[in-house]
């Protein structure tokens, strides 16, 4: 799976602090003109993973190449080619935003020529030009964030890493965000973490799922809705008794396994839950096994959004294999 | 050799917009001020022989101040992620942040040069003196700043920073009187060698020696080797 041509590749990369394992064994990579999220709950170990390829810290054992280069023995080659946003954004609170960016653009060795425009151009799409002489300690959560990603964006690095870089922005900052993010990645390669799903769908072409320091899956986020149709559900509320209920449930074709529980205060109703196959019309043959005997109050197919599909696999229910 | 000037501009900017580079200053001037009236009326001599030895007691204790945010502060700012992580090596940074506080040193000498007015007015100074004086004050600011930068790297509290720099230079300071309580020849020599007061003495007597002049150079240089060589194990 790991192209020549990839731009961020981990080989079976494992971190280690004294004897406990954060991260295991996680082999991926993201090609040229990719955007790749990377998906987990707080503490699944993704900062330390961007951090691991951004050259923050080394992994304990495997290979990090960025941009072709080893991130063990190329360290500074390699550091020319990476935009990094960690997940606090790294802004030197007394000096305004141009010197702020000024140092990360000679720090990064823009040629002199380039200065103004490379500024202009990051000021630009990341909406920073009203506050370019503003200290950075009188900016708002949002705008702190952007000047982070500006900083990333200098130098027009090959690979971008972004560590929550939508955190702390409103919805409108956040789409706008997005739209740089989305325009970066078309020729660069972006690996984007987060813990909001719907960014995920939005504008990533892949998925990585991560938790507690493994990968459970990676692929697109539609491959990874249709994996988990296979364990589709149907939620209703009948007036029925529950036994019953649950015997002529199970003799409709395609119903796995059916749990009922009263629903509080009203007496006789049931709220059921079917776990189903894929099958279609499988929600009008369970509407028909109902209301053929009790009253049918409500009937719900559920759609499996991305958010059950991350949910199913964090919680580690998650019965099949996705294809890599 | 360019990240390092990127370094070095970003730390003279920020020393610049923080209080504490002012206030260091201006306590070391006062100070140098208030111990060279004392010692020109005491003393009645034009010379800066003891103006010298106060002002190396002072830096002693207000340089701290000035290296304890190096690395402190970028910890507590959470960005040594971004310093780490630019195409900058380790000795750039480094080398970058001493400079800059090498600076402030330098303007703190600076300042003291207006003593120097009433003493050529009034009196008729030793000027080679004067000058072997300031050598070994540069040398001996260099030295603490590059001790009190490797301190700064190894917390990221500024204030425990500056409490452990300020006993280790006075310690170096004063290490000089245990060769009186020696009987071997060899830790006679061991502690007067590494007197940073004996070596500076020279200087104030108007004594410009290599020997002087690489010790502060070998110091500082070991400080700032263990300094990168810190960084470079952190990661």
């Amino acid at each position: 799976m790991n192209t020549p041509t990839a731009a961020i590749s981990l080989e079976s990369v494992t971190k280690r602090f004294g004897a406990k394992t954060i991260i295991h064994d996680i082999s991926f990579s993201v090609a040229k003109g990719e955007i790749v999220g990377f998906l987990g709950p707080n503490g699944a170990g993704k900062t330390t993973t961007m951090r691991m390829i951004a050259g923050f810290t080394t992994p304990s054992t495997g290979r990090i190449t960025v941009a072709g280069c080893d991130m063990a023995t190329q360290n500074e080659e390699a550091a020319e080619k990476i935009g990094y946003l960690p997940e606090h954004p790294p802004l030197y609170d007394t000096l305004d935003v141009s010197q702020y960016l000024r140092f990360v653009a000679r720090a990064k060795g823009v040629p002199r020529n380039e200065f103004k425009s490379e500024l202009d151009r990051v000021a630009t799409a990341c909406r920073l030009e009203n506050v370019l002489n503003r200290e950075i300690y009188k900016l708002s959560k949002g705008y702190r964030q952007r000047v982070g990603l500006a900083q990333a964006l200098l130098g027009k690095p090959e690979v971008l890493l972004l560590d929550e870089p939508t955190a702390g922005l409103d919805p409108g900052q956040i789409q706008e965000t997005r739209e740089v993010i989305r325009s970066f990645g078309e020729q660069h390669a972006v690996l984007l973490s987060t813990h909001v799903l719907p960014e995920v769908t939005l504008i990533c072409s892949r998925v990585a799922i991560i938790n507690q320091g493994r990968l459970l899956a990676i692929d697109s986020p539609v491959s990874l809705r249709r994996a988990s149709e296979l364990t589709n559900r149907i939620l209703l509320t009948a007036n029925a008794p529950a036994d019953a209920l649950r015997a002529e449930l199970l003799c409709v074709a395609g119903v796995i396994a059916v749990t009922a529980h009263p629903v509080p205060g009203v007496d006789g109703m049931l709220n059921v839950e079917c776990q189903t196959d894929a099958r279609e019309g499988i929600e009008a043959a369970v509407a028909r096994a109902v209301a053929r005997r009790w009253d049918l109050h409500r009937l719900e197919r559920q759609q499996p959004t991305l958010e059950n599909i991350f949910l199913r696999y964090v919680s580690g229910s998650s019965p099949q294999e996705t294809h890599q | 050799m360019s990240g390092m000037l990127a370094v070095y501009r970003k730390e003279m900017l920020t020393y610049f917009r923080s209080p504490i580079a002012y206030f260091v200053v201006a306590v070391f001037l006062v100070g140098t001020g208030y111990f060279f009236t004392y010692n020109m009326f005491l003393t009645g001599s034009a010379s800066m022989d003891e103006t010298f030895r106060n002002m190396a007691i002072l830096i002693l204790t207000l340089l701290p101040l000035v290296s304890m945010r190096l690395f402190s502060g970028e910890y507590s700012g959470r960005t040594m992620e971004l310093l780490m992580t630019l195409p900058l090596k380790t000795w750039e940074v480094v080398l970058g942040k001493f400079l800059g506080a090498a600076t402030i040193l330098l303007l703190m000498t600076l300042g003291t040069f207006i003593d120097l007015v009433p003493l050529y007015l009034f009196g008729n100074p030793h000027t080679t003196t004067i000058f072997a004086g300031y050598i070994g004050f540069i040398l001996l600011g260099m030295a603490c700043l590059a001790v009190g930068q490797f301190f700064s790297a190894l917390t990221q509290n500024q204030i425990v920073a500056a409490l452990i720099t300020v006993p280790v230079l006075l310690s170096f300071w004063f290490i000089g009187h245990l060769q009186n309580f020696q009987v071997s020849q060899t830790l006679r020599g061991l502690f007067a060698y590494l007197s940073f007061a004996l070596h500076y003495a020279d200087f104030v007597q108007g004594l410009l020696r290599s020997e002087g002049v690489l010790f502060y150079l070998v110091a500082s240089a070991i400080a700032l080797t263990l300094n990168a060589g810190y960084l470079q194990w952190r990661r």
